[in-house]
């Protein structure tokens, strides 16, 4: 309970000075439309020499991209790496070294307050954009997708995060991670679904990418919602998806361990 | 001094830095060579569902996606780092240093380093184009060949106006973390056929934003030899652009209040 206090007062100062980056996130989410535009005009373009693409039509491949974006804002990984990276290289973390504070779930509750924020900004384009494109989008009805959902975009969250912390903590041991940072992204672009669908490449390729952490950070939360997997592959990945966090989890405890033995800290 | 002889400076400092962070640069140049190679995974994976994008054929495509690598990568090998710093800079009030330099701050911040992974990936996005028109069967004239170089440099212009006007907005707002993004999704657009936009979509981004120019008119001037109508506009598009940048950069810099901004 006092944890919970604890942490939870963690996450109302992250979620005020998140509101401070309000325009940021507003800037992002604005630009994040012509993000679908391009999605829009290149899938459109692909789609108009035939009706169905990899099994799927235009609507649904849309869906796809519109459910990713806002996954993107809900549970996507910003810039949580190169603020940890800051506070290590800057001496910031000292203060955390010396009180009863977990760093780890201090960073997450600053994280869940930014996605709060970022995730409640993106509903507005979103929202402008309903009217336009109701016509074209096409969600599955199963309940049980709704229902799965929830646990999956909570734990792709929680893969997102954790990767993103484990790139920061990086910073024990090297001065800049940017280029990793950027590297990591390039593969997630492309195994976490968001450049196209994973399911359109090759079978044996699309396999493989299933035992990826990648493939739980975006692709598998909006696969569900937008019914390219069906119910027996959705809960399979579910069990692989808990299976990721927890062998993330160790990762990031053991890089903060030894981390923390290469750190020095001066003054307070 | 004069402005070249000021970037040749920087230039000179950046490559010694180069050497000396060696881990640094062999990073850079792969982080650069994957996002190459995700734009033509893009490729790959659309065309072996399709044999044709708004008439284009994969390997026309990849000579467009190419061209437009071509001007990004030489963004990210001249302007890149000096462009996001300077965001930074602005911030936390380390812009002065730009200030007491002995030339326009927009020059002095855009042109201290070089970042050679980019400039090496240039080469490697150069290859991409040069494969596609093999394939193509293209011989294009010299006469092309300099007309593609020419929009090449209008379009490396434009790129790096949007990214000046982008980076500006940090004298108006509070941080310019993730504003940068917004430059690569507009970015974005020059990975698309010309034909591929229609109504509004083609006003906007062929006429307005004319980052889809940026990479088809070069492509088209080695796809169909001179495009009077390409060429004129990308030259004009460069121009106005470059204005546009310069005018809100200088009147960002009037808002200026060093460390306290």
């Amino acid at each position: 309970m006092q944890a919970a206090r604890k942490y939870g007062q963690a996450f109302l100062v992250g979620l005020q000075s998140n509101i401070i980056y309000r325009w940021n996130f507003a800037v992002r989410s604005f630009f994040s439309l012509f993000q679908l535009a391009i999605v829009f005009i290149l899938w459109g373009a692909v789609f108009a020499g035939s009706p169905q693409v990899g099994g799927f039509t235009f609507g649904q491949t849309l869906t796809y991209f519109i459910v990713l974006l806002a996954l993107q804002f809900f549970i996507g990984a910003f810039n949580e790496d190169y603020q940890i990276s800051e506070e290590i290289r800057n001496g910031l973390i000292n203060q955390f070294l010396l009180k009863p504070i977990n760093y780890y779930l201090y960073r997450l509750s600053i994280f869940a307050s930014a996605r709060v924020v970022s995730g409640g900004i993106v509903l507005v384009p979103l929202l402008c954009l309903l009217p336009f494109a109701r016509h074209t989008l096409s969600l599955p009805h199963e309940g049980w997708r709704f229902a799965l959902a929830v646990p999956a975009a909570g734990l792709a969250a929680m893969i997102q995060f954790t990767i993103a912390y484990c790139f920061g903590l990086l910073t024990f041991w090297f001065l800049e991670i940017q280029g990793f940072v950027i590297l990591s992204m390039a593969v997630e672009a492309v195994l976490g679904g968001q450049m196209f669908p994973l399911d359109l490449l090759p079978k044996g390729f699309f396999t493989v990418a299933q035992f990826t952490p990648f493939y739980y950070q975006m692709y598998f939360p909006a696969a569900i919602l937008t019914g390219r997997i069906d119910h027996g592959l959705a809960l399979r990945g579910l069990a692989i998806q808990v299976g990721w966090v927890g062998v993330l989890l160790l990762g990031a405890y053991g890089f903060w361990r030894r981390g923390l033995r290469r750190h020095t800290a001066v003054g307070g | 001094m004069n402005y070249f002889q000021i970037w040749l400076a920087g230039a000179r400092y950046s490559l010694v830095r180069t050497m000396m962070f060696r881990g640094d640069f062999f990073i850079w140049s792969l982080v650069e060579l994957f996002w190459m190679s995700v734009n033509l995974l893009l490729i790959a994976v659309i065309y072996a569902h399709t044999s044709s994008v708004a008439g284009w054929n994969a390997y026309e495509m990849t000579l467009l996606v190419g061209t437009g690598m071509l001007v990004q990568r030489l963004l990210m090998g001249f302007f890149w780092s000096n462009l996001f710093e300077m965001g930074r800079n602005i911030r936390s009030g380390a812009f002065d240093f730009f200030l007491a330099q002995p030339g326009h701050p927009l020059f002095m911040a855009s042109t201290r380093k070089l970042d050679p992974d980019g400039l090496l990936n240039s080469v490697l996005a150069l290859a991409v184009v040069i494969y596609a028109a093999h394939h193509l069967g293209l011989h294009p004239t010299a006469g092309s060949i300099l007309m593609y170089g020419g929009l090449i440099l209008a379009g490396l212009a434009i790129h790096y106006s949007i990214l000046v006007l982008t980076m500006s907005l940090t004298f108006w707002l509070s941080s310019a973390q993730g504003i940068e993004g917004s430059y690569f999704t507009l970015a974005d657009f020059g990975r698309l056929p010309r034909e591929a936009l229609r109504g509004i979509a083609r006003v906007a981004f062929v006429w307005v934003v004319p980052m889809v120019v940026v990479s088809n008119g070069p492509a088209r001037t080695l796809l169909h030899g001179f495009q009077p109508k390409w060429t004129l506009w990308l030259l004009a598009a460069a121009a106005l652009w470059v204005f546009a940048a310069i005018t809100t950069f200088n009147a960002g810099l009037r808002r200026y209040a060093s460390a306290s901004s």
